[in-house]
C-alpha cells in the first residue's frame, strides 16, 4: 500500500499512510480520470464538481478541529 | 419513457491493458457486486453492475451531497483502481461513469481506442506520487513598539510594514514552491500541479504552497525519494510531504 513521508526540520520521516485521504482522493476522482461522453448513461461530466467537492468535504471537517485563524473572517490585508 | 428505463447499468472503474482477470478475484465492486472485465480488441474495461435505483440520475445529485455515500463509492472506486494498477496498465475513469450495457462499454473503447492506448502507454510501469509543501506559519511581525502607536501616522506606518511583510512572505513561498516543483520536474516523466488544498480540508493551519502530482517510473522510485529527501534538507523551514505510490490518476487522461 502507499506510504507517507513528511519532513520536520529538514528530515523526511516515514509514517503510517493508512488509507489515502478523502481530500486527495476526490481531488483525483472528481478532478481527473477518463471522462466519457456520448453513449453513456450517467456521468458527472456536466456536474459542478468543484462545488460538490467543497460542499461534501467541508461538512466532514471534524467538529473538534480549530478553524485556522486566517479563515475566521476579517484579519487579512486587503 | 419510464418503461424503457433499464434497471441495471455497468459502472466503469477503469480501462486497462494486459490485465489477467484471474488476478482480480476477491476484489469486489460497488455494493459487493463482482468485478467483471469487458474485453474489446487489445483493451479491457473493468466494470460491475449497479442498481439504477441508486445510481440513476434522479438520486445521484442527492447522493453526491451525502458524504457517507460519496466516501464509500470513492473508496470502493479507488480500491478497484488500485488493485487493477497492481496487475496491469490502468486508466481510471472519472467517479460515477455508467454505461447501459457491455455493448455500450465496447462502443466507448472502440471510439476512444487510439486515445486510450496512448494514455495507457504513457502510464504503463509508472506510478503517481503526491508531493505537498506546507509553509509553517510566519512569525507575527516584529513590533518593537508594541504598545499604542504614538500617532495616527505611526499606526499607518506599522500597518503598511505588516502588509508588506505578509506580501513578501507570500512571494517567498511562491518562489520556494516553484523551485521545489522545478527540481522535482527534472527527475520525473510528467507532472501536474493541483490546486493547493483549503486549510479547512487539510485540517491544518499551515498554508499549502504546492500540491503536485508526479509520474515516476517504478524502477526510479528510490531516486525520486532521494530527491524529495534532499529538498527537505535544503528547506528546513518548510514541511514536505511525500505520499504514494498511487495509480496514475492525474496522468491517464485523454487528450
Amino acid at each position: 500500500m502507499s506510504e507517507i513521508q513528511s519532513s520536520v526540520g529538514g528530515q523526511l520521516s516515514v509514517r503510517d499512510a493508512g488509507q489515502i485521504s478523502l481530500v486527495d482522493l476526490l481531488d483525483r476522482l472528481l478532478g481527473t480520470g477518463v471522462v466519457l461522453a456520448g453513449d453513456v448513461l450517467i456521468s458527472l461530466a456536466g456536474v459542478d464538481l468543484v462545488q460538490i467537492r467543497l460542499h461534501a468535504l467541508i461538512t466532514t471537517v471534524r467538529a473538534d478541529m480549530p478553524v485556522p485563524r486566517n479563515l475566521q473572517g476579517g484579519g487579512t490585508d486587503g | 419513457m419510464p418503461e424503457s428505463q433499464p434497471e441495471h447499468g455497468r459502472y466503469l472503474f477503469a480501462f486497462a491493458r494486459g490485465l489477467d482477470p484471474a488476478r482480480l478475484v476477491g476484489v469486489l465492486g460497488l455494493r459487493g457486486a463482482p468485478l467483471e472485465v469487458v474485453e474489446h480488441r487489445d483493451l479491457q474495461a473493468v466494470v460491475c453492475s449497479v442498481d439504477l435505483e441508486e445510481f440513476g440520475e434522479d438520486r445521484l445529485k442527492e447522493h453526491l451531497e451525502d458524504m457517507e455515500w460519496l466516501e464509500e463509492v470513492a473508496r470502493t472506486h479507488h480500491d478497484v483502481v488500485y488493485a487493477v494498477s497492481e496487475v496491469g496498465a490502468v486508466a481510471p475513469t472519472r467517479l460515477v461513469t455508467i454505461c447501459s450495457d457491455d455493448a455500450s462499454v465496447r462502443g466507448r473503447v472502440e471510439t476512444l481506442h487510439t486515445q486510450l492506448s496512448e494514455a495507457l502507454s504513457r502510464v504503463e510501469g509508472r506510478r503517481e506520487w503526491s508531493v505537498k509543501v506546507y509553509a509553517t506559519r510566519p512569525a507575527p511581525p516584529e513590533t518593537v513598539d508594541a504598545g499604542r502607536p504614538a500617532s495616527g501616522a505611526a499606526y499607518l506606518q506599522r500597518k503598511r510594514e505588516q502588509a508588506a511583510q505578509r506580501r513578501s512572505t507570500g512571494d517567498q513561498h511562491l518562489r520556494e514552491a516553484d523551485e521545489i516543483h522545478q527540481t522535482l520536474t527534472r527527475s520525473v516523466v510528467a507532472t501536474r500541479v493541483l490546486q493547493p488544498q483549503d486549510p479547512r480540508l487539510t485540517g491544518r493551519a499551515d498554508t499549502m504552497i504546492l500540491n503536485g502530482a508526479y509520474l515516476v517510473p517504478t524502477e526510479e522510485t528510490d531516486g525520486f525519494r532521494a530527491v524529495v529527501s534532499r529538498l527537505a534538507e535544503l528547506n528546513p523551514t518548510l514541511e514536505i510531504e511525500l505520499n504514494g505510490p498511487w495509480p496514475p490518476y492525474s496522468f491517464a487522461t485523454l487528450d
